[in-house]
C-alpha cells in the first residue's frame, strides 16, 4: 500500500512574529500516489477530500459562538468549488505542527481569508490537473464546479469523490510565490461567500447533543475540587490537614502541588464534600488588603505623578498647543473590573499516561496551553494533546490555561484521569477580569473651535506579560488599542501607564477598545459641546482621512434620526470606532437612544442602530448575529457589570450580585446596517461592543445634560451626575 | 437509591437523596444536554420539566424528582423537531449554544401554557434564562415563530 501523503510533508506551518500564520508548501515526500491506495486526499492541512465526495474543512479556530467553522468552510467551498451539501467541518486536536492555535481579537476571518482561499485554489488546480491527465486533455479545457471536474468540450465529468477514489493526483509543490500568483475570484464571481448559509454547528446545539468540554467522561476518571486561596494573587499554602476529608464517602485522596490543593472523589459530590472538609492554612500574601478604594487611589495617584512611563501616541507638541488653546477641557474616565462570565464555567478533563498529557476542553489558545503544560510537567509540547470541544462561551476567558494546568497536574499526581469543574463562585473568584482603568484626558480648541491638542493619560494593568506580549518599552498593545484613534488632531500625546494591583487581569471581549473608546468618544462629545458644534459634524471634520469611518457615522446618524426632537428624559448618543486595531479596523458606528429616569437614575436603552464596514462579508446572517450579540454584550457591560474588590479578592460571586443583561432588558429595536463593498474582510466579534459605552454615555448626556464618566452607568452614578449638574 | 422517570424511561440511580437532579442527569446518567451554569437558579441553563413545569434542576433533589415525569432537552421531541427546535434553527438562534437547552425548555413550558405569548409574556417567562452571547433578539423571534406555527 502506498504511503499516505502526510500533511507534514506537504505544508509547513510557521508562526510569524507571534501573530500571523504563513503557509509554505514544501516538497512532498512522495510523487504520484497510486490509484485506489488512499482513503482520503489531503491537499493541505486544512481540508480532506474523501471518496464519498465529502470535503472536510479542518477548523483550527475555536467555535465559541461566532460561527467560525461555517465561515471558513464557505471560503473553501468558494475557491475549491465544492457543493455546499458536501461540506463537513471538524476541529483538530492540537499539535505543534499546526503552528499558532489561537482564537481571539476578531482575527479569524481576517487572518485566514486569503491563505485559505489560495490553499483552496491550489487544491482545485490539482484536482483539475488529475482529471485532465486522466482524460489526456489540456487542463485549460476543464472546469471545476459543484464538487465536479468537467471537460467542457465533451461534457465528461468526474466528481471529486471519484477523483480521490480512482484517479492519481499528482503531487505538486507550491511555494509561497506560486500561491501568491494564483488567481482568486473577484468578489462579483462569489457564489458561496456572501450568501446565506445555515450555521453548521447549530442543529446539535438545539438538541443537547453538542459536546462542550464539561460533557467529557473518561474511563476511571475521578472528580477534582480545588481549595482555592483566599486572595486572587500571592497567597501561599502553609499547611494542609486532610483528616476531615478522610471520613467522606467516595473520597480518594488529597493532592498538594505547590500552592495547588485539591481533593479527589469518585463522584462530584464526594469531591466537593471532601474539599470542604480540608483544612488549608494560608499565608494570604501581599495583596490581602487590596480593595476597589485602594486601587482607585493608586490609579489616581499614578495618573497625577507618573511622568516617565512611555508614550503610546506622540505627535506634534501637545504642551505648546494646550498652552495656546483658546479653550481647554479636562475629564477623567474610570472603568470598573468586568468579568468574562462565560455560561460554561471553566472546566477540564485531563489524563496523564505514558508521558502524554491528554486534555479535553474548549480552548481559545491551544498553543499557550501546550506550552504551559510542557513547562509544568517537563514534557515536550508534542506530548500534549488538547482535544478541542465546543466552547460554552469564550470572551477571552478560554485563552487562559489555568484550569487546564490545574487538571493535568492533579491527574499526574492522582495517576488517573480527572474531571475538574469549577463552581460559578470559583469561576468568578479565579477570573482574569478586564482591567480597572483610569483615563485622564485634556483637549484644547483654537479660536475657530478646531481641536488642536489631545492629551491622554491611560492607567491600566496589562495581561500581556503572561502572553509574552509586552513590547520593548513594556507596553501591552492589547491594553492600549483604541487610544490611538484616527481623528486628525495635529498635537497628540497618550501616556501608557501600567499599574498592577494583585488582581489578575485578562483580555475580555472587545479588550482595550471597550474602555479606550469609552473615554475617546465621550471626550470628543464633550469637546464638541465646548466648541458648540454638532457632535456628528465635529467628528466628520476630523475624519477626512478616514472616509469609511465617516461613512458609517453618517449612516447611523441618518438612520437613527439624529437631530430630531425626542421625548423628555430621552436622548440619542453617537460613537464611532476603529476596533479592534487601527491597522486592520472594522469601521463601526452606533447611535443609541436611551431614556433616563430622573428619579432613580435608571437607564433604559430603547434603540440601537449600528453600521459596520468590515469589507467582504463571508456569512451575512452570521455577521449580523455577531454584531447583534456584541451590541447587547456591550449594553450588559455598560449598564450592569461591575466587579468590586475587597481583601484582595472579588466581592461578587454569582449571577445574583454580578448582573448580566436579561431578556426583559433588551432594547425594542436593534438595527444593524452593513456597508457593501469589496474590501478585504476584517473582524466582527467585538467592534460593536466598543461603541456602546460611549454612545450610551452621550445619550445619557443628551437626555439629562449630565455626564457620567464611570462605567458601568449604575443608577446611583447617573443620579449623582444629574445632581452634580443641578 | 432512587427511581427517576426521565423522558419516558425509568432509571435507577445510586445517589444520595439530597443529590441535585442536575448532577445526577449529567454526571451519573451522562445526559449532558442539561447544562450547569450557576448552581443557584440564577441562569436557567439547567432547566428541565418536572410534570410539565419548567424547573431549575440545580435546585431539585433526587428525592423531590422521584416519581415525577422528568423531561430533558433530549426528550423534548423524539427526533429533536419540537416546533421550538425547528424555530431555533430557522432563526439561527444559538451562538456558543451552552444556554440554549435551558432556553428551549423554558420556552417550551411557556408555549405549553400560553400558545400565543406577547412580548411582555416572553420577557417575563424568559428573564430567568441568561445568555452571555446575548442571543435574546433571536430567542424572542424564534418563540414567536414557533407560536405562529411557521
Amino acid at each position: 500500500m502506498a504511503r499516505r501523503i502526510d500533511r507534514r510533508d506537504f505544508i509547513k506551518t510557521t508562526t510569524v512574529a507571534g501573530v500571523g500564520l504563513t503557509l509554505s508548501f514544501t516538497l512532498p515526500g512522495v510523487g504520484v500516489r497510486k490509484a485506489a491506495a488512499l482513503s482520503a486526499w489531503e491537499p493541505n492541512t486544512q481540508m480532506t477530500l474523501t471518496p464519498d465526495g465529502l470535503v472536510t474543512v479542518h477548523i483550527f479556530k475555536a467555535e465559541m459562538g461566532q460561527g467560525v467553522g461555517t465561515a471558513l468552510a464557505q471560503i473553501v467551498a468558494e475557491e475549491l468549488e465544492v457543493d455546499w451539501k458536501d461540506i463537513r467541518i471538524d476541529y483538530p486536536t492540537s499539535d505543534p505542527k499546526h503552528g499558532l492555535m489561537i482564537t481571539g481579537g476578531s482575527w479569524s476571518v481576517n487572518w485566514t481569508f486569503d491563505k485559505l482561499s489560495r490553499a483552496s485554489v491550489a487544491a482545485r488546480t490539482m484536482l483539475i490537473a488529475a482529471a485532465a491527465q486522466q482524460w489526456k486533455v489540456p487542463a485549460s479545457e476543464c472546469v471545476a464546479e459543484r464538487s465536479t471536474v468537467r471537460h467542457a468540450p465533451t461534457g465528461r465529468f468526474l466528481t471529486y469523490g471519484q477523483i480521490v477514489d480512482k484517479v492519481p493526483i499528482a503531487a505538486r509543490t507550491w511555494s509561497e510565490d506560486d500561491l501568491k500568483k494564483l488567481a482568486l475570484k473577484r468578489p462579483e464571481e462569489y457564489r458561496v461567500v456572501g450568501q446565506w448559509a445555515a450555521r453548521l454547528d447549530i442543529p446539535e446545539k438545539v438538541t443537547g447533543k453538542a459536546k462542550f468540554g464539561i460533557d467529557t467522561f473518561l474511563p476511571g476518571m475521578l472528580y477534582a475540587k480545588v481549595a482555592y486561596p483566599p486572595t486572587r494573587e500571592g497567597a501561599k499554602v502553609k499547611a494542609v490537614d486532610d483528616k476531615g476529608a478522610k471520613g467522606v464517602k467516595g473520597y480518594v485522596k488529597t493532592v498538594v502541588a505547590g500552592d495547588l490543593v485539591a481533593a479527589l472523589g469518585t463522584t462530584l459530590e464526594a469531591a466537593i464534600q471532601a474539599r470542604d472538609a480540608l483544612k488549608v492554612t494560608w499565608d494570604n500574601g501581599p495583596y490581602a488588603a487590596v480593595s476597589t478604594e485602594s486601587i482607585t487611589r493608586d490609579y489616581e495617584q499614578k495618573a497625577k505623578d507618573d511622568t516617565t512611563s512611555p508614550a503610546w501616541v506622540e505627535k506634534g507638541d501637545v504642551k505648546g498647543a494646550l498652552g495656546q488653546a483658546a479653550k481647554t477641557h479636562e475629564a477623567t474616565y474610570v472603568t470598573d473590573y468586568v468579568a468574562h462570565a462565560p455560561l460554561e464555567p471553566m472546566n477540564c478533563v485531563a489524563k496523564f499516561e505514558g508521558g502524554v498529557a491528554d486534555i479535553y476542553t474548549g480552548s481559545q489558545f491551544q498553543t499557550m496551553a501546550m506550552g504551559a503544560i510542557s513547562k509544568q510537567l517537563g514534557i515536550p509540547e508534542d506530548k500534549v494533546r488538547v482535544h478541542q470541544h465546543y466552547l460554552g462561551g469564550g470572551f477571552g476567558r478560554r485563552l487562559e490555561p489555568d484550569a487546564i494546568v490545574e487538571a493535568v497536574v492533579i491527574a499526574r499526581q492522582a495517576g488517573r484521569p480527572v474531571k475538574l469543574i469549577r463552581s460559578r463562585e470559583e469561576d468568578f473568584k479565579r477570573d482574569y477580569f478586564r482591567s480597572f482603568t483610569l483615563q485622564r484626558l485634556r483637549g484644547g480648541l483654537d479660536a475657530q473651535g478646531k481641536l488642536t491638542s489631545w492629551d491622554n493619560t491611560l492607567v491600566a494593568a496589562y495581561p500581556g506579560e503572561r502572553y509574552g506580549g509586552l513590547d520593548k518599552e513594556g507596553r501591552d498593545q492589547f491594553a492600549l488599542n483604541g487610544s490611538d484613534h484616527v481623528y486628525d488632531i495635529p498635537n497628540q500625546f497618550v501616556r501608557a501607564i501600567r499599574k498592577e494591583t494583585g488582581i489578575s487581569v485578562g483580555y475580555v471581549r472587545a479588550v482595550a477598545p471597550n474602555y479606550t473608546f469609552f473615554a475617546v468618544e465621550t471626550f470628543i462629545d464633550e469637546l464638541a459641546q465646548l466648541a458648540k458644534v454638532d457632535a456628528v459634524q465635529f467628528r466628520l471634520g476630523m475624519l477626512k482621512d478616514a472616509p469609511r469611518l465617516a461613512n458609517v457615522l453618517k449612516m447611523v446618524a441618518e438612520r437613527a434620526g439624529w437631530g430630531k426632537p425626542l421625548a423628555a428624559n430621552t436622548g440619542l448618543g453617537i460613537a464611532c470606532v476603529t476596533a479592534q486595531e487601527k491597522k486592520d479596523p472594522t469601521w463601526t458606528a452606533s447611535a443609541i437612544q436611551a431614556r433616563v429616569d430622573p428619579q432613580s437614575g435608571a437607564v433604559t436603552v430603547e434603540k440601537v442602530v449600528c453600521a459596520v464596514d468590515c469589507g467582504i462579508i463571508v456569512n451575512p446572517d452570521g455577521a449580523r448575529s455577531q454584531v447583534e450579540g456584541s451590541l447587547l454584550f456591550g449594553i450588559s457591560n455598560a449598564l450592569k457589570e461591575r466587579i468590586t474588590i475587597q481583601n484582595g479578592q472579588p466581592v461578587q460571586s454569582n449571577f445574583h450580585d454580578y448582573h448580566l443583561l436579561r431578556m426583559n432588558e433588551v432594547p425594542e429595536v436593534v438595527e444593524v446596517l452593513f456597508v457593501k463593498n469589496k474590501e478585504y474582510p476584517t473582524g466582527l466579534g467585538e467592534p460593536g461592543t466598543t461603541t456602546v459605552a460611549p454612545a450610551l454615555s452621550n445619550a445619557i448626556f443628551a437626555a439629562t445634560g449630565a455626564r457620567v464618566r464611570s462605567v458601568p452607568f449604575l443608577p446611583d452614578r447617573v443620579l449623582a451626575a444629574i445632581k452634580a449638574k443641578a | 437509591m432512587a427511581t427517576l422517570l426521565i423522558n419516558g424511561k425509568s432509571h435507577t440511580v445510586d445517589a444520595p437523596d439530597d443529590s441535585k437532579l442536575l448532577w445526577v442527569l449529567r454526571e451519573r446518567l451522562r445526559m449532558t444536554g442539561t447544562k450547569f451554569g450557576c448552581g443557584m437558579a440564577q441562569c436557567g441553563a439547567c432547566t428541565v420539566h418536572l410534570n410539565g413545569e419548567a424547573v431549575r434542576s440545580c435546585q431539585v433533589t433526587v428525592a423531590q424528582a422521584a416519581g415525577k415525569k422528568i423531561t430533558t432537552i433530549e426528550g423534548l421531541h423524539p427526533q429533536g423537531q419540537h416546533p421550538l427546535q425547528l424555530a431555533w434553527i430557522a432563526e439561527q438562534v444559538p451562538q456558543c449554544g451552552y444556554c440554549q437547552s435551558g432556553q428551549i425548555m423554558q420556552a417550551a413550558a411557556l408555549l405549553a401554557k400560553n400558545p400565543k405569548p406577547t412580548d411582555a409574556d416572553i420577557n417575563t417567562a424568559m428573564a430567568g434564562n441568561l445568555c452571555r452571547c446575548a442571543t435574546y433578539l433571536r430567542i424572542r423571534r424564534a418563540i414567536k415563530r414557533a407560536a405562529q406555527g411557521v
